[in-house]
Formats: C-alpha cells, structure tokens, sequence
C-alpha cells in the first residue's frame, strides 16, 4: 500500500490537495481511503456531505474516515480507560473520554493506529493522509520516537514497580490505583502497533509526504523548515504542491504586483527543494464537491499517476567517495546554527531547530570520529574520518 | 492586565492579526507582549526579527517571544528533569536522551500556558497577545489547565502517596531511584500554583479570545465549531477578525466575478454565525505585511476608532453544562418569547429559528449524542436540556 502524506503550514488547502490526489489516483484505477488526522477536520467541509469516524464511501473507489481521537479511544483502549477510571472514581464525577483527550499524544497515537488500520484491512493499495498543520503533524512523527524512549526506559519500571506495589496498596484497603498487568499489556500491543506504523511511514518505496504551499513567503519559508523536519524524521518527501497560483488571467490591472511578487515566490520555490514541483491555478471560485475538486485534481497532475512514487530520493542518505564516508541530510531554509551533531556509542544524535532524532550509526562508521560537518545548502554532510 | 488570545483555522492570518493588534496598542501607549505558542512559529517571519523564548524588545513598548518547551521545562521544572536525568542515567543512558522528554506531545501547550503565566503574573505588561496553534491545538491548551485540576492532581497525589509508602520496600526491589519530596513540590508549583492561577485568568473577564476567519465556507465552518468549543471551556469570545476580504478593485477584475457574491453571502454568513459580536474586516493586501511599523499601520486600520486592547464585545453567553447523564445548553435570549421561536436538531447541530432568522449552533461532542429532551424560556434565556436516548442501549 502507498500511504501519501499530505502536510504544509495552516490554510493553503492540505485539504482540497488531499481529496483532489485521492480521486485522481481513483481515475487511475486505484483504490483509495482518504484519513483525516487532524483533529479540526474538513473533509466533509470540503465535500460538502457528510464524513465520519467510521470508514464512508464516497466515490467508487474513494473511501473517507476522520480520526476522532475520542471515538478511536473508545474503541481501541478499554483497559486503560478503565484502570483511569478507577483511579479516578473517588475525585471525578465520571471520567469521561473527552478528558482523556487532553492527556498528552493521546490524537497523534490515534492517528498513527488509524494508519495502521487502513493498512491491515488489506482493502486499499492508496491511503491518502490529510495531516494537521505542521507543528502537530511534526509531533505525530515524532511519536514513535518518543513512545520507543518511554518504553525502554521507564515501562519496564513502571511495571516493576506496580508488582511491587499492588499487593502492598491493596492491603493498605486502596485497591485499584496501581495499574492491572493487563494494562501494560494493553500499552505492549499498542507499542508494537506504532512500531509497525513507523517502520510504513519512514519506508520511502511505500510512503511519501507532500508539501502543500502557496506562493507567499511567510509560507514557504515554513514549508522549508518541515521539509527538514521531515528529512530529519526520516520521511521521504517526493514532491511540493503549489495551490493558488495566480492565473495568467487574473494577473492583470489590481493583481498585477502582487504576480510579480508571486513570481519571484516560485523562483524560491524551485530553488529550494529538491524534488519535484506540481503546481495549480486558484479557481476562479471556491472549490468544493467531488466535481470540482476532481478537477482540480486533474489540473493538477495532468497524466500522471498521484499514487506514483513522484521522486526517487532518500532524506538520509550514506556516500562513500574517496575512501571517506559521509552522511548527507536534505535541510532547506536550515542554517548551520541550527544544526547540532553528536555521537554518543553507536547513536548519532541530530538536533535541527527544535526537532530531534537519534540515528542508529551502521557498524562500518561505530567508533569513528566526526571529521566535519558541513552545510552545502540545502545538504547537511557529515563525513566521518578514515576507519 | 488584560489577555487576548488569537485562534482560528491555519492560514487566516492570526499571526499578523495578533502581531498588528500588538504592535498598535503599543504605539497607542500601552507595554505590550506578544507569544507565539505555535511549535510552528511564524512570528519572527511577520515582525522580520529572530525571535527567542525570551522576550525581547521589537519596536518601543512592545516586546516578542516565540515559546520553546524544551526552554521552559528546563527553567521550571529543573527538579522533576533532574530526577528524570537521574533516573535514565540509573538505566544508563545518557542525558542527551532526557532532552527529548520535552518534545513529548502536550509539552508545547504546558510550556506556552507556564510562559503566559509567568509574563502576566510579571506586572510588567498591559497587554498580552497569544497567537495560538490552529483551532484544534488551541482547544486542548485552554483545556489543559482543566485537566491539571482533575486528573494530573490525582495521578501526583497518588505517586507521592505511593512513593511515602513504598520508598524503603521499592528502592531494594525495584532497584530504581524513587522521586524526592522536593520534586513533588516542583510538580505541585507548577501544576496546581501556575494552572490554577492561569485557568482563574483565563475564565476572567481579563481574557478574550479573537477568533479569525475569512471569507471561505470552511473556515467560516470551522470558526463556528471553535465558537461553541470556547464557549464550552467558558472562554469569552469578544470580537471575529475576517480577513483577506476582496476588495471592491478586485472583485472589477473579471476572472473574479464569481467571488463577489460569493463573498457577501459568507459576510452574512459571518454575521448571522457570530451576532451579537463585532466583526472586523480587514481587505486582502497588496503586500505581505512584514515589520512592526506596517503591522501597527495594519491594526490602526483593522481596529478604526476602537481601542485594541478593550472588550469589544459580548458574545451571546452561550453556555454547556452537564448533568448527570444528561446536559443542558443555555442561550441569552432577550426579548423573545417561547412563541418566537422554533428548535430543531440536525446531525450534530442545534438549529434555533427566531422569527424567521435560523442560528445553527454545534453542539460539543459529548452533548452531540444526546436527545433533545425539552425547551423552555428560563429567565430571559433558551433553556435546551439533552437526555440520554432512551431507545438506545444502555
């Protein structure tokens, strides 16, 4: 199954792209469901009809579901909402899922459980992702990451510490508040559900992210940040979507400076990342409906098959060249300040802004130093010293 | 002190709306502090200046800070991240690897909410403006302090005890370090001292929140959603934004002659959605507005003759509440008898005609699967009670 991830900063119709690339992939004869994961949801803004949390038909071949957090707990986490309802009897009313929801990754792991779901029906080769707007899309990648520390530095604690502490809590006449073993197994099986997401989304044969943008600068200047997050992350991103372009029609008489600007937003664009560039017109009204989104889809991949790998590059990729190794990430819109690299044994730890990652070294550069980094714009290179 | 919160959905404009709205009360005088609380920061792109966690003066009388979580964990929960450190150090692992605990989701909203604390408590401002996350990351900071109170109090409350028991038993068993009283009380600061006091600021009528919007059905759709969310959490909205409204020199350009009345039928749209609150609207602009003197000229223009920093107005008080199994909605209703008016619910929305006009309200999920038990005039308002549905399964 492909899985097209579709992100960009707020606003410049993640949305509309999304559905437009799944209907188009659907004329190409493939079967789609299209994922909505973030939590203020507009797929069915968009299509004017109704979308839910159960999986919805919508075209022929193009399936539509919204991740409700609090829908996917209900469904999926019984144990744990149990054991938290327990603990919380004596002081809340009723814990009710709602509260729940603002326990921290509670959406980004639903959202990665949802990918997952698609994946095992077996009942789809194309799973199209409306992602939420860059912070929180970043915060979902990162999730696995995170979820991997906690798991191999504290559950095992946890769990000892609750077989310590159960007999002794209920002899004290407090039962319930240390968590049933069937609750760290509940968080086992989910540990191993998002492992298996992870491995999906960070295979670049089968997933790929798309940028969304519009040609203004405060948004491709964003665009470039998560076009490095995702390299860091380890994301294939294989092509950027320009919405909104001014239409050779339209750039006459009030919009005549605002196409020169435009211009030159689009020369930026086609310097700054290395991967293919699609881009659309805006309509000439608001795009809404199967009909016109289609059509929009169209436009915007004219032959091409959008569930196609578009760019056959890797964010992280291992050169020899001279007897030296060097390590090269894909960082546009990243100054050498804002890269921080460390190696710790065999991790390589990678600090980009605020977004970090540690990366297992393959055995052949273990043990040897960092002889220097240096920032080739828009490629991060690593080269390691001589073995 | 007053507090003003800018949401809406991406891409609107919040951030320059919060910035110019800052950088004009700040040329009309007032000690101004803008946040930005989104991980995704575009305030130091809109004032043209890098910006820091900490606040740094940008133009006279107003200062700017981006939020960092890692920053603001480290600077006030040093305690409960020293035991953390010590606690993977005990498993061997290196304190590179404690870093990442602040990147775990929830840590950007505790640290924004922290960081407003902080400045407000300060004394050191009038005014301070949060351009917030989009709609969805916003509803789950004002709902964090909500949480801090109930849940969070308990899970601490339960280790400390547990911990008091178990340390001298533990501590041989489990063969890890067991938390210090002083990083209970570090956890207690902030949680309950700092959250309180934030959840106290945030309910009163110190605070407001802008919501933005623009002329396009799904933002308009998702602003009418945060609405009814806000008002669920008590937050008062005082004033809607629309933005990038064509202007009439555009919509003369014949490739946009479908916009126009499309436009105005969102403009109305807005109006009904949102009345009795005062909607500003502000034309698309020729340039992208960068720097803190185009962004002040931007707010004189968007805010005309009113003050910045004011209440601009009430919002319809729309209140949620929860009883037992069942809830309630209540809407202000003045002047209206019974007989004006008709309710109906559709899907997951309440629908309100009063004389002819209809107001659609969107109910917060946890009323959404409820049944419509009753409507009655209480007091000048719309009384709306909601049971379980009795045909359903219990």
């Amino acid at each position: 199954m492909r899985v097209l991830l579709h992100t960009g900063k707020g606003g410049v119709g993640k949305t509309t792209l999304a559905l437009a690339t799944a209907l188009v992939a659907a004329e190409h004869g493939h079967r789609v469901c299209v994922l909505s994961t973030d939590p203020a949801h507009s797929l069915a803004d968009a299509l004017g009809q109704p979308v839910g949390p159960d999986m919805k038909q919508m075209t022929d071949r193009v399936w539509a579901r919204e991740i409700r957090a609090q829908t996917e707990l209900d469904r999926a986490w019984m144990p744990v909402q149990a054991w938290l309802r327990e603990l919380l009897r004596e002081d809340a009313d009723t814990l009710v899922a709602e509260e729940l929801l603002a326990f921290p990754g509670i959406e980004e792991l639903m959202a990665l459980r949802a990918v997952r779901e698609v994946e095992a029906s077996g009942e789809f080769d194309t799973c199209v992702v409306d992602c939420a707007p860059t912070g929180s899309t970043m915060r979902m990648l990162r999730f696995p990451d995170a979820l991997r520390i906690f798991m191999n530095h504290f559950f095992e604690i946890e769990r000892r510490s609750a077989r310590v502490l159960r007999p002794l809590v209920r002899g004290l006449g407090g039962g319930g508040i240390v968590p049933e073993e069937e609750f760290f197994t509940a968080f086992e099986r989910l540990y191993e559900e998002v492992d298996d997401v992870s491995r999906l989304l960070l295979d670049h044969e089968r997933t790929s992210a798309r940028l969304v943008v519009n040609p203004t600068r405060v948004v491709v200047d964003e665009t470039r940040r998560s076009f490095a997050y995702l390299s860091l992350y380890g994301v294939a991103t294989d092509a950027v979507l320009v919405n909104r372009v001014l239409p050779d029609v339209a750039a006459e008489g009030y919009f005549a400076r605002w196409r020169a600007r435009e211009q030159e937003e689009l020369a930026s664009i086609e310097r700054s990342f290395p991967v293919p560039i699609r881009r659309v017109s805006l309509q000439a009204r608001e795009v809404q409906g199967v009909d016109s989104i289609a059509a929009l889809g169209r436009d915007l991949f004219g032959d091409v098959d959008p569930a196609a790998k578009l760019h056959d590059g890797r964010p992280l990729r291992i050169r020899r060249a001279g007897g030296r190794t060097r390590l090269e990430i894909d960082l546009p819109g990243i100054s050498k300040e804002e890269v921080d690299v460390l190696v710790k044994g065999a991790d390589l730890h990678l600090r980009v802004r605020d977004g970090r990652r540690s990366l297992q070294l393959p055995d052949s550069l273990v043990g040897r130093e960092i002889e220097r980094v240096r920032l080739r714009a828009p490629t991060l290179e690593i080269s390691f010293a001589d073995g | 002190m007053r507090l003003l919160l800018y949401t809406g959905k991406g891409g609107v404009g919040k951030t320059t709306t919060a910035a110019a709205t800052a950088a004009h009360a700040a040329r009309r005088g007032l000690r101004v502090l803008v946040v930005s609380s989104d991980a995704a920061h575009s305030l130091g792109d809109v004032l043209d200046q890098p910006l820091g966690p900490t606040p740094r003066s940008v133009a006279a009388g107003l200062d700017a800070c981006e939020v960092d979580a890692r920053h603001e964990i480290e600077r006030h929960w040093g305690r409960v991240r020293e035991y953390v450190v010590s606690l993977l150090r005990h498993q061997g692992i290196a304190e590179v690897v404690a870093e990442e605990l602040a990147l775990l989701p929830g840590a950007d909203e505790l640290a924004t909410l922290v960081c407003v604390e902080e400045h407000a408590a300060s004394g050191r401002y009038d005014l301070i403006v949060v351009d917030c996350a989009p709609t969805g990351s916003t509803l789950r900071l004002v709902s964090l302090p909500e949480v801090a109170h109930g849940g969070m109090r308990w899970l601490l409350r339960l280790q400390r005890a547990a911990s008091y028991i178990a340390e001298p038993i533990a501590r041989g068993l489990v063969g890890a370090p067991i938390p210090k009283a002083e990083v209970f009380a570090e956890a207690d600061r902030l949680f309950f001292k700092t959250l309180r006091a934030l959840r106290d600021r945030l309910l009163s009528e110190q605070t407001s929140v802008r919501i933005v919007v623009t002329p396009e059905s799904m933002v308009i759709d998702e602003a009418r959603r945060a609405l009814t969310d806000l008002a669920l959490f008590e937050l008062r909205t005082d004033a809607v934004v629309m933005n990038r409204v064509l202007p009439e020199a555009a919509l003369a350009e014949s490739f946009f002659r479908d916009w126009g009345p499309a436009q105005d039928a969102r403009r109305e749209e807005v109006a009904t959605a949102f009345a009795p609150l005062p909607i500003l609207e502000s034309p698309l602009a020729e340039d992208e507005i960068r720097g803190t003197s185009a962004l002040a000229d931007h707010g004189a223009a968007l805010f005309g003759t009113r003050d910045p920093a004011a209440r601009l107005g009430e919002g319809a008080g729309l209140c949620f509440g929860r009883e037992g199994e069942g809830g309630w909605l209540r809407v202000p209703m003045i002047g209206r008898s019974a007989a004006d008016l008709d309710v109906a619910r559709i899907d997951d929305e309440l629908v309100i005609g009063i004389a002819g006009r209809r107001r659609r309200i969107a109910l917060p999920s946890g009323l959404a699967s409820l049944e419509v038990e009753r409507v009655a005039m209480e007091d000048a308002s719309l009384v709306v009670s909601f049971a379980p549905d009795a045909a359903a399964p219990a």
